[in-house]
């Protein structure tokens, strides 16, 4: 009798443990952490950068929603004015963009800790992961925005100091879109790595 | 037997309370909760970020402002960031640390006015408790101590910031040769500063704490700092301008959005 309660405690357990890739609204700080304690370790490994991002990469892209921020990014005015083939060329290029961009800062971390804010609301009901980067005498805030997408916690924005990211590339593209066409926009973003 | 029996058993009745909970749903291996309603609804997305023509339109000094970002830019890539970077070989990471939070105690009157100026007294407490603890303990301020034993966070806010507090807007973006981006509210911002702080001269007004003697003494005292600063953020900025497709407009919205949150804080 004894052992029947336990190995049916196990399948009990067992079937609980449904495997999730993006987070629930009670996982997204514990989940999170997780996650950059795992960046931490690929950031202090000795690998040239290019891996090191992969690596990364490979542990956060399911948390990120690059297609919404592709969207915002472009602004849905734009967005729904180009037609499919641009907006998944565009997609590509500053996803790539997005990427390397990540890659490239690789460089300057120096051993800083992170440190946990907590989930905060945000705007329209979305949540707010506040973090700082600590080391050298100063602190950055390091801020994850997520969106519930159907249960699905997912991150549309990253806040660096108070400058977001996906702000950031609105603004200048709807710069450059006030002179120039679409798809000069794309190519732009082609030259520019 | 009997024990497959009860594990088929509790499976099922584990999945039916799913299915009727409908709490979680699986889908090819990716499982959510469908607890709240989905949040994907474009256009409280296009609210969020705002109006995408209304802050690069007003921009009067444009053609000036981005002669001078290329200026600055230059000035950085082929004086400053060699200067800092033997600077950094000279003197240790940890004394130029020491250097920075000696230079950023002396702060402390622009710190307290400001916070005092947005009735922040708490923080304004706080300061003077940092700028007490770190002077005496942290020897001259070269540790700061009030943050590693105390957990007293700086304040920082300046005369712009309080001027953003009384509702000032921020005015059209002006880009200063050297000092970098601004605008019309953090200019008259820098300017009131200057009056308090102890690391600008003022001439006759000056406040009889005040350092520097001579502009030229204030512009020394200037450029160390930003050289010190410079060393523990190597490589930084060219990290950064990664991210512009046109450096200007990139360099002024992300100013302009750190200053929207600073002064919000």
């Amino acid at each position: 009798m004894k052992i029947k309660n336990i190995i049916r405690l196990i399948v009990l357990i067992s079937l609980l443990g449904i495997p999730a890739f993006a987070f629930k609204q009670s996982e997204i700080e514990s989940g999170m952490k997780k996650k950059i304690d795992k960046v931490l370790v690929i950031l202090k490994k000795k690998e040239a950068n290019a891996k090191k991002g992969e690596e990364i990469i490979a542990i956060m892209d399911p948390v990120f929603d690059y297609s919404l921020m592709s969207k915002i990014t472009l602004g849905s005015k734009t967005w729904s004015s180009i037609t499919q083939n641009q907006q998944n060329e565009f997609m590509k290029l500053f996803i790539k963009k997005l990427k390397q961009s990540y890659v490239d800062k690789l460089d300057l971390y120096h051993n800083q800790i992170v440190i946990y804010k907590g989930v905060k609301p945000y705007q329209n009901g979305r949540l707010q992961l506040q973090t700082e980067l600590s080391g050298k005498g100063e602190t950055y805030k390091i801020n994850y925005n997520f969106y519930n997408n159907n249960g699905n916690w997912l991150i549309y924005d990253v806040v660096l100091d108070g400058v977001s990211i996906v702000q950031t590339y609105r603004q200048q593209f709807a710069g450059i879109l006030k002179e120039k066409t679409f798809n000069q926009l794309l190519s732009q973003l082609k030259e520019k790595r | 037997m009997k024990l497959l029996k009860s594990i088929f058993i509790i499976a099922c009745i584990y999945s039916i309370s799913y299915a009727e909970n409908n709490v979680t749903v699986c889908e090819n291996g990716i499982c959510k909760d469908n607890i709240s309603p989905k949040d994907t609804n474009s256009s409280s997305f296009e609210k969020e970020f705002g109006d995408t023509n209304k802050t690069s339109t007003y921009d009067p000094f444009e053609k000036y402002n981005r002669a001078v970002t290329n200026f600055n830019d230059k000035l950085y890539i082929h004086v400053m960031d060699p200067i800092a970077r033997g600077y950094s070989k000279l003197i240790p990471e940890g004394g130029r640390i020491a250097v920075g939070n000696f230079i950023n105690n002396l702060y402390f009157p622009v710190r307290f006015t400001n916070n005092l100026l947005q009735f922040k007294i708490k923080n304004a407490a706080k300061e003077t408790g940092r700028f007490i603890v770190n002077s005496t303990l942290g020897i001259g301020g070269f540790f700061d101590i009030a943050k590693r034993d105390f957990n007293w966070e700086e304040s920082d806010e300046d005369f712009g910031q309080t001027l953003g507090f009384y509702g000032i807007g921020a005015g059209p973006h002006i880009v200063w040769p050297i000092l970098g981006p601004s605008n019309l509210r953090d200019t008259l911002g820098m300017i009131g500063d200057s009056y308090v702080n102890a690391l600008s001269n003022t001439k006759e007004c000056s406040i009889k704490y005040k350092i520097p003697q001579t502009r030229l003494q204030e512009a020394g005292i200037y450029g160390y700092k930003q050289i010190n600063r410079t060393s523990l953020h190597l490589g930084e900025y060219e990290s950064l301008k990664k991210d512009a497709i046109d450096l200007y407009p990139f360099i002024r919205d992300a100013y302009s959005q750190r200053r929207t949150q600073q002064i919000k804080e």
